[in-house]
């Protein structure tokens, strides 16, 4: 959040920069079967983001103190590979990717039906290879693609979204501009046959209205975005 | 990478393989996988590559940073070449600190474009002592099923091909492309069954000894040689590969100056 509200995000006909209206998602491509030597990936493009995953296993938790008697264990990491920003990322220990790498697993666990795998793990790997705000949701919702693709139980698939506001509209699926001189960010990982939630996070000012707009934009969003992922699954690409 | 068990029963078949002329994937000792070359697929990167040589792919992104010369060399930019082989590559690869591996990798790929001479190093200055251009070429493994060697090399001489210097984003001048004036090729060859291959599969570096890895630049000259992993080769043996890399390197070159 950058905070500067003086920099004008919507014109006077109520559009964004980019021509969308506020409920409005930036295009998404989703493809199966990206990472050959992998049991299930997915490569997912969401405006000019693209993140890649790939699931390997469920395998053998490796060293042993990290198994689990009575489930798998999810071994979830999150990457910005170091060409994927305007400023190159130096590769290697980096606090934000922790994070997000723990609540993505957080929020996956909630979905695959870890206890039939008892002593295993399963590998998720995000790498993002192209960032434009929103990584996090997309690597998200590419995971649960990538998962599904290795033909891993779940009881749902995830589809995460982020609304925000700018210029004190709120506003669904925030790019760069929009996130860097925003006031609010609210992603969210949403299931779509439950209408249940595994993630949220959020970060800036939201009055009471407003936080109910972005929550009713991001379950939206989901539902449309669920039906991509559904099509990508059936039939390969979309 | 973990290290694998030597599977004994991969290494008996390729070497039934070999003395029958043939290969696991029905290749000839000196067929390459189909490659494929795309450029210009990283958005956010000055130039990029993406290779595919059957089931391995690589990615290939270069950044530009301002630097300080050094103080010996106060007329000269900088050209860094930095591999990472994540968790996405393969089950057999871990996510942390750089493995030998990886830097292996990263180095050898280094060594045949910096050698090759490709890259001005004078050119990149921008005030002498003060100022000049670092260029990076990040390498990236998406998924590995052998010879992430030549799948480097390539992407990373086609990404630097395809490099713009974002001088405007920096306030210094028009974006110019970057001056590559060399097409340095690398061509690596597995001993799997006890005979040299082209091109090795993972199933094939699995189970097989020594690795050799060649790069050639413009008009055959050799820029960098590598010997990787136990093993014993002869002169005629290295002669032999020599040949075969002048002819491949060539067609891989003609791929890339397109």
């Amino acid at each position: 959040m950058g905070g500067y509200g003086d920099v004008q995000m919507i014109d006077e006909n109520g559009l964004r920069m980019d021509g969308r209206k506020p409920g409005d998602v930036r295009p998404i491509t989703i493809e199966t079967g990206v990472v050959p030597v992998a049991d299930g990936s997915c490569r997912m493009t969401w405006g000019t983001n693209e993140a890649i995953v790939a699931v390997y296993g469920p395998m053998e938790a490796h060293p042993r103190k990290i198994q689990r008697q009575d489930r798998a264990v999810l071994d979830v990491t999150y990457n910005m590979a170091p060409f994927s920003t305007t400023d190159r990322i130096r590769p290697g220990f980096n606090r934000r990717s922790r994070e997000i790498s723990k609540v993505t697993a957080d929020a996956l666990e909630s979905v695959v039906l870890l206890e039939l795998y008892p002593r295993s793990k399963i590998r998720i790997s995000i790498e993002i290879t192209s960032a434009e705000a929103g990584t996090r949701c997309v690597g998200l919702t590419a995971a649960s693609v990538a998962l599904a693709d290795a033909g891993i139980p779940m009881t749902d698939l995830v589809v995460s979204v982020a609304s925000g506001k700018i210029n004190d509209v709120v506003v669904c699926d925030l790019n760069k501009e929009e996130d860097n001189y925003g006031e609010a960010d609210l992603p969210m990982g949403v299931l779509p046959n439950s209408g249940e939630l595994v993630f949220l996070q959020m970060d800036g000012d939201l009055s009471p209205d407003e936080f109910k707009q972005a929550w009713d934009y991001n379950i939206d969003a989901a539902m449309e975005v669920h039906k991509l992922m559904v099509d990508a699954l059936k039939g390969g690409e979309n | 990478m973990a290290a694998p068990l030597v599977p004994k029963l991969l290494r008996a078949h390729l070497s039934d393989l070999a003395s029958n002329d043939a290969r696991l994937d029905d290749r000839g000792q000196w067929d390459g996988r189909e490659t494929k070359l795309e450029i210009g697929v990283l958005p956010r990167a000055e130039g990029s590559a993406r290779v595919t040589m059957g089931n391995t792919i690589v990615l290939a992104g270069v950044k530009f940073q301002i630097m300080t010369p050094y103080p010996d060399r106060p007329n000269q930019g900088g050209l860094m070449c930095s591999c990472e082989v994540r968790s996405i590559a393969g089950r057999h690869w871990e996510n942390g600190p750089p493995s030998p591996q990886s830097i292996e990798l990263g180095r050898v790929v280094d060594r045949g474009i910096r050698e090759s001479g490709c890259i001005d190093v004078d050119d990149l200055c921008i005030i002498p002592g003060e100022k000049a251009w670092q260029v990076i070429l990040d390498l990236h493994a998406i998924s590995d099923d052998g010879n992430l060697f030549d799948a480097f090399a390539l992407a990373g001489i086609a990404a630097l091909r395809n490099a713009t210097i974002p001088a405007e984003r920096f306030e210094i001048g028009e974006d110019t492309p970057l001056k590559v004036s060399k097409t340095p090729i690398m061509c690596s060859y597995h001993k799997v069954g006890g005979r040299f291959v082209y091109d090795a599969s993972y199933r094939e570096e699995l189970g097989g000894d020594e690795r050799i890895h060649i790069t050639l630049g413009d008009d055959d000259h050799v820029h960098s040689l590598q010997k990787g992993l136990k093993g014993i080769f002869t002169a005629d043996e290295f002669a032999e590969i020599m040949e075969h890399a002048k002819s491949r390197c060539s067609e891989l070159r003609d791929m890339v100056n397109g």
